[in-house]
């Protein structure tokens, strides 16, 4: 018997073989996220799992993690598998923790407004459930439909309604997490790791397995708006007057920028959104809205109209089919760069001759997440490789004019040490001290690892980038 | 020689694999691995296209059963189709991969069974098809058998033959006569081949097809009425592919007719207090946009409707659809579980359905649970409202 038959043959005697696949079809569809891998990646790593897991409760996580130290086999946690930055995607093999088994709503505390979840819960089930009670959620994630509260917790954390309420994390009491070594923890603002530690954290140093989320009093009346503008930067001033004069729910700007001549046109732009408060005042709060649109010669769509656009917010990429794939990257900029980002994007299109779509999710007055999506077609395998390195061309850009990546995983590492070096630091010494054996999530985040577990130092990467970037052009 | 069909190559590549399908999906709720998820199987196809954008036959092979039981572990139930980030026709998709699939000879012994038994003894019973009108002498139904028609009501297998819902011809029936309409039954009706369609014989289901057609139109009729939802979406959506041309008669499910009726004053229901909430069967729901008219009908009769959690377009599987009882008759179970729960859930007196086999079902499911509720059709519902059953 080898050493990974006996570990099989220990993680079905403690789990139960329901929990447990080897099948050769459930390793082909767990060895990707949700971006589409260049066939290269499959030479540089092994995304291929060993094994799947879906445990059903933390004690589950705990066997799962003590036996994966005992044998020395990576464990890579996942949610729904949504976010696009290789978060879940093997690099070495392993186990995939497939946490979506993990999907009860466990309480909901009336009097505090306080709701304990399992991980693997999904967001559109929280808000479902959330119906029926006078209480709702702060802020979700724009893919709500299918994305888990633990993922979310892994990962970026800012969505709709963060603009209004904060970032996912300030909206947390508690979470229990096991850690690398199996151990169990409860942790809070107050607690060592602190929330804020291990918060976006990317699965590197902890599995949350429960959440006690905050939930805001159900707002007396809801309206959603949109307004339509001939340019973009209307728009965009138009919105920065709108986050300055009210207090909207969301704010959500986009503008798209087509390859139709040889120059890009300034195309036109929206936005959208919602205020939510007394009926009063989100009345009086569109009476504003109305005056700003006005001003800056937009067009305020009809009642119907913008709440058909509000309920369609969580279908961002209905675009895609036009590609039929895409290219992207996800980042945080400041507000007063959101044009020059928006023009350089167009810019790149221009030269891949790409179309391209920009969204911008504001969070506060002087920060936005911006999303800008290349539409290409992967079944042309060169040209969508030199395309990819069109994501790592804009996030050059996003933090030379001050912004940082919404999440690293395994395509984004190398910018970590240049966007955010202290949070590097801290999660490099976070990670010796709590997985030592670096079994939790290896290769990912704060650096990564090909095939023979030899590093990829991040400036080959990005020189490699760099040089398929102008080989994209000799080509 | 068979070839494989191409396959929609942008609808495999503008897959998202934002699993907002897997999350709905009612078989991955119960299965839980994501290769039985609507998202898995896309990216399962795009691992097996071939450059010629068709499914490469070596790779099917080499993937063999448990690849066909992940396609045909599915309820057909439309629901990853609806919520499709990118619009992509999942059912379409899935339809072509079990032709292909039963082109190679890859399917469950049951499909195989099945579709053997329906090409054989044309219905899906194995039964002798001159006993398909034996439920007229069981319920006493009063019905015409005429050379030429306005109407002709298109029964199907499961209404003909079994037991538990063959009160739905008699109460169709019976409504027609109440109606005055001008109405036959078809002497010699087939199987309308849906079964085959979704067992991906694609041939056989043409001939079954050919021969429905031709029955029909040679009565003149220029309507043909099911209570069926599978008949309904055989003879008004698959026939004009199969055959390559639009049948001469315009195709209604049963609701629609009763809608008319009522609405028209040509048929009055007399109120009631009977509190009831309605499941929408997949196929007449989501996938045939018949939402509004079966809501008409019970709207006549009472004033206590309760729509159940998910309805409409949004409604969940029974989980009889797609064949999954006849490959996985434990799964369609706990479906049928599930779906039960829901109804029963809001404390109504009766469970109303418009599809024989979604009744079937769940009046099965209920039978096995305490204080079971009654579950029928919207057609019995109709006749006893107005005292004809």
């Amino acid at each position: 018997m080898t050493t990974s038959d006996k570990f099989l043959s220990e993680l079905i005697n403690r789990l139960g073989q329901e929990y447990v696949s080897v099948d050769s079809l459930e390793k082909l569809v767990y060895a990707h996220d949700f971006a589409a891998l260049p066939k290269f990646v499959k030479l540089l790593f092994n995304t291929t799992p060993d094994v799947i897991v879906r445990p059903k409760a933390t004690e589950h996580v705990t066997e799962i993690m003590k036996l994966a130290n005992e044998y020395k086999i990576p464990v890579i946690p996942r949610g729904s598998a949504t976010w696009g930055f290789g978060g879940t995607v093997p690099v070495k093999g392993g186990i995939i923790l497939d946490l979506t088994g993990l999907n009860r709503i466990i309480h909901l505390d009336e009097k505090n407004g306080l709701l304990t979840v399992e991980c693997g819960v999904v967001w559109e089930d929280v808000i479902r459930f959330l119906r029926k009670t006078c209480w709702e959620l702060p802020t979700y994630p724009s893919s709500a439909l299918s994305s888990t509260v633990g993922g979310w917790a892994a990962t970026g954390g800012i969505g709709y309604g963060s603009l209004k309420y904060g970032p996912f994390v300030k909206n947390v009491v508690k979470v229990t997490a096991v850690l690398p070594d199996g151990r169990v923890i409860v942790v809070d603002d107050n607690s060592d790791p602190s929330l804020s530690q291990l918060f976006g954290s990317e699965g590197i140093l902890c599995v949350f397995t429960e959440l006690t989320l905050k939930m805001i009093p159900k707002n007396e009346a809801e309206m959603p708006f949109m307004a339509n503008f001939s340019n973009f930067a209307n728009a965009l001033m138009a919105a920065q007057e709108v986050l300055r004069l009210t207090r909207p729910h969301s704010l959500v700007l986009r503008t798209f920028g087509f390859v139709r001549t040889k120059d890009y046109v300034e195309s036109d732009a929206y936005f959208f959104g919602c205020f939510n408060d007394n009926k009063r005042d989100v009345y009086e709060q569109y009476l504003k809205l109305d005056s700003i649109v006005n001003r800056y010669r937009g067009y305020l769509v009809p009642e119907d109209e913008a709440r058909r656009e509000w309920e369609e917010r969580f279908y961002t990429l209905r675009i895609k089919k036009w590609g039929p794939s895409i290219l992207g990257n996800e980042f945080i900029i400041p507000v007063h760069k959101i044009l020059d980002m928006v023009r350089y994007c167009w810019q790149l299109g221009n030269q891949a001759h790409l179309d391209v779509e920009v969204e911008v999710i504001f969070i506060s007055k002087d920060e936005a997440l911006m999303f800008p999506l290349f539409l290409c077609d992967e079944r042309k395998p060169i040209r969508y490789l030199m395309s990819a390195a069109i994501a790592k061309k804009v996030l050059d850009v996003a933090i030379k004019v001050g912004g940082r990546p919404y999440g690293y995983g395994l395509w984004n590492f190398p910018f970590m040490e240049i966007a955010e070096p202290e949070k590097k630091g801290e999660l490099e010494r976070m990670k010796s001290t709590l997985d030592p054996q670096n079994l939790l999530n290896p290769g990912k985040t704060i650096g990564a690892e090909v095939t023979l577990g030899l590093p990829l130092p991040g400036k080959l990467y990005s020189t490699f980038m760099d040089g398929v970037w102008v080989l994209r052009k000799v080509i | 020689m068979f070839i494989i069909p191409k396959l929609q190559l942008e609808d495999i590549f503008a897959c998202a694999q934002c699993g907002y399908c897997v999350k709905k999906c009612p078989v991955y709720y119960f299965l839980g691995w994501e290769s039985t998820s609507p998202r898995g199987k896309m990216f399962t196809l795009k691992e097996i296209l071939g450059n010629n954008s068709r499914l490469d036959e070596q790779k099917i092979h080499k993937l063999g059963k448990p690849l066909s039981m992940r396609f045909f572990s599915c309820t057909f139930c439309g629901l990853c189709k609806e919520v499709c980030h990118v619009e992509v026709d999942l059912l379409e998709i899935w339809s072509k991969v079990r032709e292909v699939l039963y082109e190679l000879g890859i399917v469950p012994e049951s499909i195989i069974k099945l579709s053997e038994t329906v090409k054989q003894s044309k219905n899906i019973y194995m039964m002798d098809n001159t006993s398909r009108m034996d439920w007229v002498t069981y319920t006493g139904a009063d019905v015409n058998f005429k050379d030429s028609a306005e109407v002709v009501y298109f029964v199907g297998c499961i209404t003909s033959f079994s037991g538990r819902v063959q009160s739905i011809a008699q109460a169709v029936s019976s409504l027609l006569n109440y109606v005055n309409e001008d109405w036959t039954l078809l002497k010699d009706e087939w199987c309308c081949g849906h079964p085959l369609v979704l067992s991906g014989a694609i041939r056989e289901a043409r001939v079954l097809a050919f021969h429905n057609v031709e029955m029909i139109e040679s009565t003149g009729a220029k309507k043909v009425v099911t209570g069926c939802p599978g008949c309904y979406l055989a003879l008004k959506h698959e026939y004009p592919r199969l055959l390559g041309k639009k049948p001469k008669f315009e195709v209604l499910h049963s609701s629609q007719l009763l809608s008319t009726y009522i609405t028209s004053g040509r048929l009055v229901v007399p109120k009631s207090d009977i509190t009831l909430t309605y499941h929408d069967p997949c196929e007449l729901g989501r996938i045939s946009g018949i939402i509004r008219e079966p809501r008409v009908v019970l709207q006549s009769v009472t004033d206590t409707f309760v729509e159940p959690e998910y309805f409409g377009r949004e409604s969940i599987c029974c989980g009889s659809g797609g064949l999954l009882k006849a490959v996985n008759p434990s799964l369609a179970e706990s479906i049928a579980q599930r779906r039960y729960g829901m109804l029963a859930s809001t404390n109504v007196e009766v469970i109303v359905s418009a599809c024989p086999t979604c009744v079937q079902t769940l009046a099965q499911t209920a039978t096995t649970m305490q204080n079971g509720k009654r579950v029928i059709d919207l057609s019995q519902l109709i006749a006893e409202q107005v005292g004809l059953m």
